[in-house]
């Protein structure tokens, strides 16, 4: 056996390792993540309807089950800036959704969307991304909700939506 | 169980912000940059191209990381690299048609509810259920049949940027697919009559499903990376693994379990710092270049 045949034979033998790896740690963490997903998904909310739109009962353009979320998770004093800015979001992506159907007001909404994350990485520079993940969840939990989110995107899908530089992040906050 | 899987969030939660050094962090407003002020300092472009599971809020998040995690490391880059100016721009890859094949696959496949699908995006579960791989893999198989008309968008965006009046460097950090994405604009930008002048457009790689770096660039693919991983055990010349994520519990979490999100490669280390590297390293290759 050569020292090429033990170099093959070495490599073949770290893939098989590499593809078990894969299929237990797979297998593993699957089963967290549907395991996981039951009771999370917000669905169970007795308030809650199936809407595209849902109920928004005090008419701040932010769902009821979003707001009722936002203010649970983000209750303490020192989140009073990103409440604010979460609820900013919301509310772009609520308008988002309705108006999906729509070139112009989707070009519209993701703007809004974009000046509304770039207040939230203002506010939270290094943990914007797990609160981002977090409440985009919250309100796209219906398959509706999330189809009309992705066709808001496929309307801008060859736009150029300006960005602001991170020096004026803060200038985007509405609150 | 509703209790418990209720504290394993909270665990796993808990340990991604102490595991990557994420304390809560109030909002501190980012510093301008100085060569900013100056009007005659040469300005660099730098694009962010986005991955087939990044949606464009996502973009936008991913491209402000860039920002904040450059500009957190500018004061001690090569005085070169601070003299410039830095303007931060996002050429999007269109992937809502991908992500709404994802979402159905995976109510379908695994059971995820929407919530579920959107906290999990970017995690192990749909990165290895073969559902992403299999809307992958025509355009991973074939560049030819990745979409043109956004080739000739970003392409053209590029030379805008290096012409004149601008007269920019530009240097490009794709992520996934957008690797794909950016090869092929860089290919079309100096295929054309008259080209800009070499070197002045350059693609740091992150987590590229690609054989090749166009214009010799700079990559970083993690060890770690299952979607990476997985494609290279199909097509072996994709470029190998030359970072890893450390012992980061961002590979316990379902949002970056997958170990190939964008967020994970600049908040894990050595990937961070060494992507970080790569783009100064990079940028001194630019500003060597008069692109006018």
């Amino acid at each position: 056996m050569t020292g090429l045949d033990n170099h093959h034979g070495s490599l073949r033998v770290r893939r098989c390792l590499e593809i078990c790896a894969l299929v237990v740690t797979t297998g593993l963490l699957s089963g967290l993540l549907v395991s996981c997903s039951g009771e999370n998904a917000p669905s169970s909310s007795p308030n809650q309807t199936e809407s595209l739109a849902g109920v928004d009962a005090d008419a701040n353009g932010v769902r009821d089950d979003v707001d009722r979320y936002i203010d649970t998770t983000y209750a303490d004093q020192t989140s009073a800036d990103l409440n604010k800015a979460l609820r900013q979001y919301a509310k772009a992506v609520q308008s988002s959704l309705v108006d999906a159907d729509s070139q112009a007001l989707s070009l519209t909404h993701a703007t809004e969307r974009f000046r509304a994350l770039e207040c939230l990485m203002a506010r939270r520079p290094r943990e914007f991304h797990a609160i981002f993940v977090a409440v985009r969840a919250q309100l796209l939990n219906t398959p509706s909700r999330s189809a009309a989110y992705l066709k808001a995107d496929d309307q801008v899908k060859t736009a150029n939506i300006p960005l602001l530089p991170a020096d004026q992040w803060m200038t985007a906050c509405q609150s | 169980m509703s209790v418990m899987n209720s504290k394993i969030v909270v665990v796993l939660s808990l340990s991604i912000l102490l595991g990557a050094g994420w304390f809560p962090d109030a909002g501190a407003q980012v510093q301008s940059q100085s060569a900013c002020q100056n009007a005659t300092a040469p300005r660099t472009a730098i694009y962010f191209v986005n991955g087939v599971t990044t949606t464009l809020d996502e973009a936008r998040l991913n491209g402000g990381k860039l920002e904040l995690e450059f500009l957190s490391k500018l004061p001690t880059m090569a005085p070169t690299v601070q003299a410039m100016c830095h303007l931060f721009f996002l050429n999007i890859n269109p992937t809502s048609g991908a992500v709404k094949d994802f979402l159905e696959a995976g109510q379908q496949r695994l059971g995820l509810t929407s919530t579920t699908f959107w906290q999990g995006l970017e995690g192990l579960g749909l990165a290895t259920s073969g559902v992403i791989t299999q809307v992958l893999q025509r355009p991973i198989t074939n560049a030819d049949q990745i979409d043109q008309a956004t080739i000739v968008r970003h392409a053209t965006a590029y030379r805008e940027q290096i012409a004149p009046p601008s007269c920019r460097r530009v240097l490009i950090v794709p992520h996934s697919q957008g690797n794909l994405y950016s090869n092929a604009s860089f290919d079309s930008v100096f295929s054309q009559v008259l080209p800009p002048p070499l070197g002045t457009l350059k693609i740091v790689g992150v987590a590229t499903p690609a054989d090749r770096v166009g214009g010799n660039g700079l990559y970083r693919t993690s060890s770690t990376d299952v979607l990476i991983s997985g494609i290279r055990l199909v097509l072996p010349g994709t470029l190998p693994a030359n970072t890893n994520w450390g012992i980061s519990p961002l590979l316990l979490s379902p949002a970056y379990s997958g170990g190939h999100s964008f967020i994970g490669y600049l908040t894990a280390e050595p990937s961070r710092t060494q992507i970080l590297t790569d783009m100064e390293s990079s940028l001194l290759a630019l500003a060597a270049v008069n692109p006018c």
